[in-house]
């Protein structure tokens, strides 16, 4: 009886013990997410063993796996990933704050410098890389579900979702700050109406000699966009093309024209668009003035 | 025929007025003679250039038959049918059931009706001259008749702008140019065949209208816009970009009462007509897309109000009163356009609808939109699109933006213009290259007559630039030399004080007369001839190879240099049509919803109108669920059979397999619980032994390869390369009722609800089913 009493009592305590430490944990996550600038925790090889290693933990975790020393190459978009990742992680602290989705998950990023132990512990040789641990997920192995950064979960709405199918609760509105912020749009507005009357003047009174009235500027400017359109522009701006991009089978070479019909590099964009527009010119030119056609050919073959 | 003559009619009026800038730009023929030659000669051409453009776009008739093309035509052209069956008012309050069951579509009120009435009227004359030709061949040759109209209407467009040489060029361009003819070969029955011409019509009359100040001409302007408005959506590219031009005059000091004359009464009466259209409605009032139209109306009242107060006052009392009414004037504007910015943003979408802010914001749609990124003519064009839909064109254009601004006109801009815009749009969206095209034709037209002026004139008057220059002979060598002197004589122009005028005076003379050499002017032309055979060379094959095919029936070249036909579509559709029920219901993706409806006659689910999301997920979702579940949602629906587009075993790459990732992605936009990763490994799309157990359950796949292993044996899919991942397995819940010749089409009937003790429920249902009927 008394023996049964104790294991008892050692159990409560056992259990009591651990969710006080469950309960630790969760608090010292909070406060190092209340800490951090962008809503994501940053952890070491050690704060990732005692965050996660738990048999029982009562919250997830979405790792993203980070790199300093891999920032600069322009092919991984970490520098972007990590941003969407932050804005995911401050939309949802910010949507679920007070609510039962608090402390559901927590974001945390991983750097290679300081957690190389980790990054061969979850078999991680590729960046990018995200891993979302369930709650309750007894020790970390390779086989816990991997996030795929793929086109569709590039951004971080493509995210929330991944996130709203695994923990099964709303991310909420990814709150994305305006491509141009309040301020600068209302110091945008100022200008323009500091100067619609100067320039409505200088329309009405003189009627000439303004930028406006030059139809040289207004030539090249459509020869600008003419320009632009058919280089595929808007192909590479829509579909994020780089410039050009390392040849798969010789990095040290670079491919700037891809084979293939229906993509397009934005170098070869560029190129073929200034061809169609300056042979265009050339052409003119000859015709037009006639001064430069004999560049081209040996005086003695006319 | 109507409008030929009227073009005619135009050509033999204009002749009086431009002889000295006849055909090849000669700036010296005169007489009468030779005026009434050009003209005939012109009309001539004229003539020509209509037969060409027709008879291009004939390839498809010829190599297949006279079929109607594609998805959307077969819907148009069910429509025509109707119309020409049960009359214009049954038309207007056609409510269609047999298509998106359960709910219907409104068609009266839905449709841009242009098409459909004009085809309806050209067979209602030919049927009242006794000519019985059939609604489908009407409809067949609709768009390559308005082809010819297109050409004649950019030759006057063109001729408009700068001379009837430009004219012609640029209307043999147009009519063949390989971007309108692939969406106006015999047989692709569009709205688009019939739109263009009206685009291009209703630029002219602008053009014309800003040319003459005639109230006349304005108010066919307005006509051939509300006939614009019945054709096609794109009527609002016009709707905005005649008000930009309007804009872009006022604010270069190009105002004229003539600018009033060719946009005020169009805002009007073109607003109130196209009101009358039912699918616009109030939009025409209510939606931002016109909103720029009426804010420029309301500008250039007060442009015109500017310039009649500075004709009242002196330059002084002018200024002062600009002053003050500006420093009034603001507080005003500034509560206008805060008005103006709520009412945008209390609108849902912004004011904005989907279609229109993908143009604006090209991410957009790719971002939220799934139904709008999936359509690949709705994807931003690679320069290689250029160079196939307009070919040398894409050359001459910016020499023809140049030759527009020397001098630069009302009308020249506004050409200017058209292609500016229209050139940007078309690289949000390949579709809208259609738009660019007439454009491109006009620059391109100028860009080449005034290039044959220039040649043929410094050939013609070689003798006659060498009197007259000062100083030069036409010589190569000289030539050299006197440009240098021509150079010396800009940088110093400056300095020197009187004698600049006189100076300028002699090199304009010079320059007009110098031309090129000889040599040069020969094998400029050389090089221009090969430059437009190339052009007609590759229009040609684009017209035969590239746009022809009408995809519902394919061919093949067999080894032995035969022709091998693969009709299975059309078998599919007659299966349907001679071995289903009257009132079945049939589903299958959207984008053979209007076939269906139209070859088969039986009704469908969903089909290529796609204006309701919710409907085309279910499908989608059935399509990626398991057997049983898919069973359900069709049973739910009421369907009877399914039919998918199975391309693996002849190796047709637009099959449903390869579309099913949209259906997927389509699908889970609304129901979540379909989630696009399940169907991919490692982001990769496959079907072989790789592929995930969600994409081997689908039941897209279960109907596309049912008992495909026993047909060649080993399972092997020609489209995708490999072989598949399950070849053996049964339906529980479809029954294989009919595969065509080539297993193109697949139609599968669903099994009835089993009568089980377990199956109660469904039990149930066909009871109470059975007692309904």
């Amino acid at each position: 009886m008394g023996r049964g009493c104790a294991t008892a009592l050692a159990l409560v305590l056992f259990f009591l013990a651990i969710t006080a430490g469950e309960d630790d944990r969760v608090s010292d996550l909070l406060r190092r997410q209340a800490g951090s600038k962008d809503g994501i925790i940053e952890l070491d090889d050690t704060g990732i063993r005692h965050l996660a290693a738990s048999a029982n933990r009562p919250y997830a975790l979405l790792v993203f796996f980070d790199a300093h020393h891999l920032r600069e190459r322009s092919g991984l978009k970490l520098d972007e990933l990590r941003g969407e990742f932050s804005l995911l992680a401050r939309s949802y602290i910010k949507n679920n704050a007070g609510g039962s989705g608090e402390s559901k998950i927590f974001f945390c990023a991983l750097e290679f410098q300081r957690a190389q132990a980790s990054f061969a512990m979850f078999g991680v040789n590729a960046l990018p890389h995200g891993r979302f641990l369930a709650p309750g997920s007894g020790p970390l192995n390779a086989s816990e579900s991997m996030m795929e950064l793929n086109d569709m979960v590039r951004s971080a709405e493509g995210m929330a979702a991944y996130v709203e199918s695994k923990i099964r609760h709303k991310v909420g509105a990814i709150d994305r700050p305006p491509l141009v912020s309040r301020n600068q749009l209302l110091l945008v507005a100022a200008a323009a109406i500091v100067a619609a009357p100067y320039v409505l003047k200088k329309l009405l009174i003189e009627g000439k000699d303004t930028p406006f009235h030059n139809s040289k500027l207004w030539c090249v400017g459509a020869l600008l966009v003419y320009f632009f359109s058919v280089a595929g522009g808007m192909h590479n701006i829509i579909r994020k093309m780089p410039l050009f991009m390392p040849d798969r089978n010789d990095p040290s070479k670079i491919v700037a024209f891809y084979q293939g019909s229906g993509m397009q590099l934005g170098a070869e964009g560029f190129a073929v668009g200034f061809l169609y527009t300056v042979v265009g010119l050339v052409a003119l030119d000859h015709w037009k003035t006639g001064y430069e056609i004999h560049g081209y050919l040996p005086r003695g073959w006319l | 025929m109507e409008d030929r003559s009227a073009a005619d009619a135009a050509v033999m009026e204009r002749g009086k007025k431009i002889g000295s800038t006849g055909v090849g730009g000669g700036a010296l023929v005169s007489g009468s003679g030779k005026r009434a030659f050009g003209t005939v000669l012109a009309a001539l051409i004229l003539c020509l250039i209509g037969i060409m453009a027709f008879s291009i776009r004939l390839f498809s008739v010829i190599k297949y038959e006279s079929v109607i093309h594609e998805f959307d035509p077969y819907f148009n052209y069910r429509v025509t049918k109707y119309l020409t069956k049960a009359g214009i008012y049954e038309f207007w309050n056609w409510f269609d059931d047999r298509t998106w069951y359960p709910l219907g579509r409104v068609i009266g009120g839905t449709v841009y009706p242009g098409l459909t009435i004009t085809a309806g009227t050209m067979w209602w004359i030919l049927n009242a001259f006794n000519i019985p030709l059939s609604v489908e061949t009407v409809c067949v040759f609709t768009a390559p008749i308005f082809s010819s109209f297109a050409a004649w209407a950019t030759y006057l467009l063109t001729s408009e702008v700068k001379g009837r040489g430009a004219g012609l060029t640029a209307a043999a361009l147009l009519a063949m140019v390989p971007s309108y003819i692939s969406r106006s070969v015999a047989g692709s029955y569009d709205n688009e065949a019939v739109a263009i011409f009206a685009l291009i019509f209703t630029f002219y009359l602008y053009v014309k209208t800003l040319n003459t100040g005639s109230l006349f001409y304005a108010t066919l302007n307005a006509l051939a816009y509300f006939y614009m408005v019945c054709s096609w959506g794109g009527y609002t590219f016009i709707i905005n970009l005649i008000p930009m031009h309007v804009l872009l005059c006022i604010v270069t000091g190009r105002y004229s009462s003539r600018l009033y004359i060719a946009y005020a009464p169009l805002v009007i009466l073109g607003t109130l007509l196209a009101a009358l259209v039912p699918v616009v409605g109030f939009n025409a009032v209510m939606t931002s897309e016109h909103f720029a139209s009426f804010l420029v109306f309301v500008i250039i009242h007060v442009a015109a109000l500017a310039h009649y107060i500075k004709r009242v006052l002196s330059p002084k009392q002018y200024s002062t009163a600009v002053s003050f009414v500006i420093t009034f004037g603001m507080a005003g504007a500034a509560a206008l356009i805060a008005i103006l910015a709520a009412m945008v943003a209390a609108s849902p979408t912004k004011g904005w609808s989907g279609r229109s802010l993908s143009l604006l914001d090209p991410t957009y749609a790719s971002k939220y939109i799934p139904i709008i990124a999936s359509v690949s003519e709705h994807q931003p064009p690679t320069w290689p699109s250029y160079f196939m839909d307009i070919n040398v064109l894409a050359f001459l254009v910016p020499a023809g933006i140049i030759a527009c601004f020397l001098p630069l006109s009302d009308s020249s801009s506004f050409v200017v213009l058209y292609l500016v815009t229209s050139v940007y749009f078309s690289g949000v969206m390949v579709r809208l290259m259609l738009v660019l095209a007439p454009a491109a034709c006009v620059l391109s037209g100028i860009a080449l007559s005034e290039a044959f002026a220039v040649l043929t004139r410094s050939i013609k008057y070689q003798d006659l630039s060498e009197s007259a220059a000062v100083d030069s002979t036409a010589t190569l060598n000289s030539t050299n030399e006197n440009e240098a002197s021509v150079k010396e004589v800009k940088d110093k122009a400056p300095k020197r004080g009187k004698k600049k005028t006189v100076e300028k005076e002699v090199e304009k003379k010079r320059k007009r007369l110098l031309g090129l050499p000889m040599e040069a002017s020969a094998v400029g032309i050389l090089l221009l001839i090969i430059m437009g055979s190339f052009y007609v060379v590759h229009c040609v094959w684009a017209a035969a190879e590239a746009y022809s095919a009408p995809s519902i029936v394919l061919t093949s070249q067999t080894p032995d240099g035969g022709l091998h036909v693969f009709d299975d579509f059309r078998e599919a559709y007659a299966w349907l049509n001679h071995n289903t029920g009257e009132d079945d219901k049939v589903a299958s993706w959207w984008d053979y919803g209007y076939q269906t409806t139209a070859m088969a006659n039986r009704t469908v689910i969903v089909d290529n109108n796609t204006w309701n999301n919710t409907h085309i997920a279910t499908v989608g979702t059935a399509m990626s669920s398991p057997e049983r579940q898919a069973w359900e949602i069709f049973q739910s629906l009421d369907v009877k059979y399914v039919f998918v587009i199975f391309g693996g075993l002849v190796g047709y790459p637009s099959d449903d397999i390869n579309k099913f990732l949209w259906m997927v992605r389509i699908g889970g936009g609304v129901f979540p619980h379909i989630r696009e990763p399940d169907y991919l490994r490692d982001g990769h799309y496959r079907i072989d032994s790789q592929a995930t157990p969600t994409m081997l359950n689908c039941l897209m796949y279960k109907l596309s390869y049912y008992r495909f292993a026993e047909a060649d044996g080993k399972g092997y899919d020609r489209v995708r390369r490999t072989e598949i991942g399950k070849k053996y397995f049964k339906l529980n819940y479809f029954e294989e009722v009919f595969t065509t010749q080539h297993w193109m089409v697949r139609i599968y009937k669903l099994k009835p609800p089993r009568n089980l003790v377990s199956a109660v429920k469904s039990k149930k249902r066909t009871q109470k089913k059975k007692t309904t009927r």
